[in-house]
């Protein structure tokens, strides 16, 4: 069975001279774990932004729930990310004078949760994610891996059918690494939510189900998988699509 | 160091979008050079336009007033102009960690944060000159020793124009040098230093035993009742009662913050709260000004209304005298909220380009843009209400039996003083204001939103 639940048709994005998407086609299922890897400047972030409702392309829909989000203004896209999506950044970007469990519970907050709920749901994220006793740390207190890992209950702690995450582990030795990607995916694809990431690394990659590669603005599907690489469930059927592998 | 100057030319070209950073220090330096040069040019007038002689000594009166006016004025305005030159230090943020991802050393990279913001800091001052000339003939409408001041006693001589430029030029580049201490200057960065919060229960249980004894001492001098025993108490009571509100203020203001932490049942109110509990001592240096300004109109208001009260049969000199040591009460508490509005401002543009990165994933995770101004704006509101009403009822209690006095002889001079401390928390609300377009351009400049 799928559904999709976020499609992109034709994005087009320039920065000057530079073409940060080139026509850029693209389906992903609920439930699914896409990663998009490839250079660094070949619009990886421009394209998460762009799905993700930060970044206004300059053609080209993106359609989440039927909803066209490129023609929503920005408080509305400011309302559907804050409540139907979920956001991990490479230096996790913590509030650093709030508390472990406050930064999870802002997110419910700023939803319309009560205090007291808020953190008692949080609290049951934290413990879920191994951070139980932790609750009361100031972010400057807890270790980069456990950092990201209260940046991914944060994503996830509103629900949010979709979360977006730039580089989760850069920052992140590998085995640590390894750590955070199964609290990340456990989180997401193993309640049935989707997860969109981006990487440079292949280790990371490889856990996800599909890998999309970005080159120059452009995007396509997977090269030939790698040994451990979860095959590619769906093709990404993309207007830009460049035949074969390199 | 011979590649200083070519680097400094080449990063010193203004970089779009960061007009604002560069108006705020240079505005906040325009005022404070302004601001200096009245109050100098009314403080000198005293001396080269001297009262006539008469038995009560009035000239030297007024001449030492006017000296007392200038000192409460200087410190709010260090304060603004060393706020000033950090925030200018501190805009260049990515070019400076860019210079030192490059190998520049850090010693180098301060140096040309120093020098441009000194350059900032001179831009600012010659546009106060301007502003000070300007402002002369409004100015010279103000009533003192019972007519108007008058252009001719206001113009100062260049020579002490220059004088002042040179003075705040030196105190740019020194606040801008201090400034650049408090930041560390990484490839990754320009971040401002961590340091631990240390606020200590011992300063409470120091503040409130000084209090016992000033208040002892207060009430054992009133009971006397001279006029000679009414200057010593105010000035007891302002020395005191100053003394007391720094030792006391972070405290309190970490106290307040603790409780509305545990009670906070909004994002704004728990990130206001937060935000204050981090480090209370700086939310306190960022109303310290305040808590002087609220205790001179509250101190010198009601010593002023008492006098003025006991007074029915008095001179024309002493009469006037009185009325002159109101306009300049007045004139040095809105001066001094002005400065605060401005320091207000300018730290809040500084601290929102010091958080910029947090800013903008705030943005793209979708927490309003109201609610991030909401949570900074409350973050300074807050305890600018606690330090104004902290400090009116501390001077008020302090001075209980004069306050008591000036209740029943002249109500209207106390609602004055009350009109006056509202006025001054309208303009630090317009201060912060005055930055949001900051948060704005950060934001904006973070997402590449098309429209
Ligand atoms: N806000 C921006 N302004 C100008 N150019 C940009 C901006 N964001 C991205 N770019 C350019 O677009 C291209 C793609 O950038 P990005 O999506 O960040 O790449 P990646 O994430 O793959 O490293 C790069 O050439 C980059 O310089
Ligand atoms: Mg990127």
């Amino acid at each position: 069975m799928t559904s999709v639940i976020l499609g992109a048709r034709s994005l087009s994005k320039r920065y000057g001279a530079g073409i940060a998407l080139d026509n850029v086609d693209l389906d992903i299922q609920a439930g699914e774990s896409v990663a998009v890897m490839g250079a660094s400047g070949s619009g990886k972030t421009t394209l998460l932004h762009t799905l993700a409702g930060i970044t206004i392309p300059d053609a080209g829909t993106v359609s989440y729930s039927g909803t066209d989000i490129t023609a929503l203004n920005e408080t509305q896209r400011s309302k559907l990310r804050r409540e139907s999506f979920g956001f991990v950044f490479q230096q996790g970007l913590l509030i650093p004078e709030l508390t472990a469990i406050e930064n999870v519970a802002l997110a419910l907050m700023l939803n319309g949760v009560l205090r007291r709920d808020a953190e008692a749901q949080s609290a049951g994220w934290l413990a879920h994610l191994g951070l139980s006793g932790m609750e009361g740390r100031r972010i400057g207190e807890l270790s980069g891996g456990q950092a990201q890992r209260v940046a991914i209950a944060r994503a996830q702690v509103t629900g949010a059918r979709i979360v977006f995450a730039d580089e989760p582990t850069g920052a992140l030795d590998s085995h640590t690494s390894a750590d955070v990607m199964t609290a990340l995916l456990e989180a997401t694809a193993g309640r049935g939510h989707t997860l969109v990431l981006v990487t440079h690394d292949s280790t990371v990659a490889s856990r996800c189900s599909r890998t999309l590669y970005m080159h120059d603005g452009v995007l396509s599907p997977a090269l030939p998988a790698r040994p451990g690489a979860a095959p590619a469930g769906e093709s990404a059927g993309g207007s830009n699509y460049l035949a074969g592998p390199r | 160091m011979k590649t200083t100057i070519p680097i400094l030319w080449m990063m010193s070209r203004p970089a779009p979008g960061n007009k604002a950073v560069v108006a705020l220090p240079a505005t906040a330096f325009a005022l404070v050079t302004a601001l200096l040069l009245i109050v100098l040019a009314g403080a000198l007038s005293f001396f080269t336009h001297p009262a006539p002689a008469d038995g009560f000594g009035t000239a030297g009166a007024y001449q030492n007033l006017a000296l007392v006016a200038l000192a409460l004025l200087i410190l709010p305005l260090l304060t603004l102009g060393g706020s000033a030159a950090r925030l200018s230090a501190r805009r260049r943020d990515e070019r400076l960690s860019t210079l030192r991802l490059l190998g520049a050393t850090p010693a180098l990279v301060g140096f040309m944060a120093v020098v441009e913001a000194t350059a900032v800091a001179v831009l600012g001052i010659a546009a106060g000159i301007v502003l000070y000339a300007a402002a002369l003939p409004a100015v010279a409408l103000i009533h003192f020793q019972g007519h108007a001041l008058g252009l001719a006693g206001l113009w100062l001589d260049p020579l002490v124009v220059l004088a002042t430029a040179a003075a705040l030029i030196v105190l740019a580049a020194i606040s801008a040098a201090v400034g650049m201490r408090q930041v560390a200057l990484t490839p990754l960065g320009v971040r401002t230093r961590q340091k631990a919060p240390t606020v200590h229960w011992v300063r409470a249980a120091l503040g409130a035993g000084a209090a016992v004894v000033l208040y002892l001492g207060m009430a054992n001098i009133t009971a006397s009742g001279s006029i000679a025993a009414v200057v010593v108490i105010l000035l007891a009571a302002f020395a005191g009662g100053l003394a007391l509100l720094n030792l006391m203020g972070p405290y309190v203001l970490k106290w307040f913050a603790g409780r509305q932490v545990r009670r906070a049942a909004t994002a704004v109110r728990l990130l206001a709260a937060r935000t204050i509990l981090e480090s209370p001592k700086a939310a306190w240096r960022q109303v310290s000004g305040l808590a002087m300004t609220s205790f001179i109109a509250v101190v010198a208001g009601t010593g002023l209304a008492v006098l003025n009260g006991a007074g029915a049969g008095i001179g024309t000199a002493e009469a006037n005298l009185y009325n002159d040591m109101r306009t300049g009460v007045m004139i040095t508490v809105v001066a001094s909220f002005l400065l605060v509005a401005c320091s207000a401002g300018v730290n809040q543009a500084a601290a929102i380009l010091d958080r910029r990165e947090l800013y903008i994933s705030l943005d793209r995770m979708g927490m309003p843009r109201t609610v991030m101004d909401a949570a900074r704006k409350r973050a300074i509101m807050s305890p600018v209400r606690i330090v104004t009403v902290g400090s009116a009822v501390l001077s008020g209690v302090l001075l209980f039996p004069l306050t008591g006095l000036a209740m029943i002889f002249s109500p209207l001079s106390l609602l004055v003083i009350a009109g006056i401390l509202a006025g001054g928390i309208g303009l630090i609300w317009l201060g912060l204001a005055a930055s949001a377009p900051v948060l704005g351009r950060v934001l904006a400049g973070g997402s590449t939103a098309a429209d």
